[in-house]
């Protein structure tokens, strides 16, 4: 098989060859970029090296899929938010002070495709979908509605309002509903085969789980509605007691950190979620030695893992021979 | 054969619900106290001015700080260790505290005085202060001055904000994988300018290894722990014991 029949069959239930392993998130390390000699900042701003340091998760790493782009701030800054570079070490942040109060209501410009670096990304995506055509799949990454509205109005602001002025947030979230969707559209018309959807601050390690269960599943069910390719949900943290309302979404993946219980995962989804998972980036990946990242995702194995991938994003500063680890540990399933 | 390391699987249970239920407790017998502390609880930074403003008229200031407030946002401090609070209710309890705390400085007519300073702050890079409010909280509620830093502050400013308010302890988080590096160098610059206090880190992206790795470096586990540090910090503890006291 080739690695995107592979991750196809277990998207569609068939059996593949052997277990998947790709990213939900970013995957790009210094190692990675010293190879493909492309560097931040520029992998976060011009498509060239973005698809450079993308295309390296399949040609370096040997992974079954690529992924762009690599920070949360693409939806952001074409919102109209300030973006402050990360350098050459770090990914592009949101500047303070926020662009809106919880009072303000929020635009969504006409031209949100063509703003920021927005057409960079797609360029990206049409350069990989150029580069791996059907060998391997094209992860196209957008941030849910309630990260973007912590973007807009600064994160504290939308954690006090979850308990303040439940209402003054939805205007926030359709804006942020509207950039994903419109964001996920387009990089699946550049190429596109899945679409992967971070939101960060829809954990219940920063809001309530019942905020996630009564707003923001709304948010993101709407967002998946429109998106017509195989979508993964990805929530960081141990999301344990919300995981059945995740599984409500639409997605047909979630991916999960293994702070979070594949068993409970399954429990609470049924026999038809796909998860994925199964290395923590912080504490194993990053930190450790290949032999314990490969025990750490047998284990993960065990407990119901389907996709194998780093829990979250990769620390930058991952060694290369612990991502390889990883494939290692895929082929044997 | 596969040998079993972590036995949390195990005796997870699986029939808990998403949240758990779980009262508030009275933190005072006297009924005014209990009722300013129920503000705090309810974290109703709007509406605690009044009432404070109006038990001032009985009560000295200090007495209502800490019998009242402090002992209010202890009293979400245990709600959030048992799962019942989550962070957004944290937040408004410490806005209600710290509104709280000003009503009564403005009839004492100068600031509540505080044990020692704690500078804190989250990573550059990292737009998730969450532990840190946590932290800010709890440091506050015990008597200690906190320097907050907020949110994706750079390593230089870090360093030169324990150069100018000489704390006895900074702390930093970190909850994206991304972010973590500027630890080290934090430490790093602290040690070179000749500065030895304990810099104690915690949040999601690190590990007891990770911080334990790099000079000064003590590891939070939990944001409850940070008192109990300051404390051993403001009593003259090295980081070298504090580490030993509170790292495997």
């Amino acid at each position: 098989m080739t690695s995107k029949e592979r991750v196809m069959a277990v998207i569609n239930h068939q059996k593949p060859d052997r277990m998947p392993c790709f990213g939900a998130n970013s995957t790009v390390t210094y190692e990675q970029m010293e190879k493909v000699q492309a560097f931040w900042p520029e992998g976060h701003e011009k498509a060239e090296p973005m698809a450079k340091q993308a295309l390296a998760a399949y040609t370096m790493l040997g992974f079954d899929g690529v992924r762009a782009p690599f920070c949360q701030t693409f939806e952001a800054e074409a919102l109209g938010c300030k973006v402050k570079s990360g350098g050459t070490e770090g990914i592009p942040g949101i500047a303070h002070p926020p662009i809106y109060t919880l009072d303000d209501t929020p635009v969504f410009p006409n031209d949100f495709l063509s703003r920021g670096r927005i057409p960079e990304l797609l360029k990206a995506i049409a350069i990989l979908k150029k580069e791996v055509g059907n060998d391997a799949v094209i992860v196209g990454g957008i941030i849910g509605p309630f990260t973007i509205a912590g973007s807009l109005i600064e994160t504290f602001m939308l954690l006090r309002a979850t308990f303040k002025a439940v209402d003054k947030i939805r205007p926030f979230l359709e804006v942020g509903q509207k950039a994903g969707a419109a964001l996920a559209n387009a990089m699946i018309d550049a190429g596109a085969d899945i679409i992967s959807v971070e939101d960060m601050t829809a954990s219940p390690d920063l809001i309530a789980p019942k905020t996630y269960r009564d707003l923001e599943v709304e948010y993101q069910a709407r967002v998946f509605e429109t998106i017509k390719v195989p979508k993964i949900l990805h929530i960081c943290g141990n999301v344990d007691n919300i995981v059945e309302y995740m599984g409500q979404t639409g997605a047909e993946i979630l991916s999960l950190e293994p702070k979070a219980d594949p068993e409970v995962a399954r429990r609470k989804c049924g026999p038809m979620m796909i998860l994925m998972g199964g290395v923590d980036t912080a504490t194993t990946l990053f930190m450790k030695d290949a032999e314990t990242v490969k025990a750490g995702a047998e284990e993960s194995i065990d407990l119901g893992i389907q996709i194998l991938a780093p829990g979250c994003a990769v620390a930058p500063g991952s060694p290369l021979e612990n991502l390889l680890a990883m494939v290692e540990v895929a082929k044997r399933h | 054969m596969k040998t079993l390391n972590d036995y949390s699987h195990i005796f997870k249970r699986y029939d808990l619900d998403g949240e758990k239920a779980g009262a508030a407790k009275a933190v005072s017998t006297d009924p005014a106290l209990q009722k300013i502390a129920a503000f705090v609880v309810a974290g109703d930074a709007d509406a605690i001015k009044a009432p404070v403003a109006e038990i001032l008229k009985t009560k000295p200031p200090l007495d209502v700080i800490n019998n009242a407030l402090v002992a209010g946002m202890n009293e979400v401090s245990r709600l959030w260790d048992e799962g019942v609070y989550f962070l957004p209710q944290v937040i408004l309890a410490s806005d209600a505290m710290n509104v709280g705390i000003a009503e009564c400085e403005r009839a004492m007519g100068k600031s509540m005085e505080r044990k020692a300073k704690v500078v804190t702050h989250t990573a550059e890079g990292d737009i998730h202060d969450i532990g840190q409010v946590i932290v800010n909280a709890l440091l506050n509620a015990n008597g200690f001055e906190v320097i907050n830093l907020g949110a994706d502050v750079p390593v230089d400013k870090v360093v030169s904000s324990v150069k100018q308010n000489k704390p006895i302890m900074v702390t930093g988080t970190a909850l994206m994988t991304t972010t973590m590096t500027a630890f080290p160098k934090i430490a790093h610059e602290l040690e070179l300018a000749g500065i030895k206090i304990p810099f104690v880190c915690g949040g999601g992206a690190v590990s007891e290894e990770y911080v334990t790795g790099y000079e000064l470096g003590v590891y939070g586990k939990e944001a409850a722990q940070a008192p109990g540090m300051a404390e051993d910090a403001l009593h003259g503890e090295s980081w070298e014991s504090m580490r030993a006291k509170w790292n495997g």
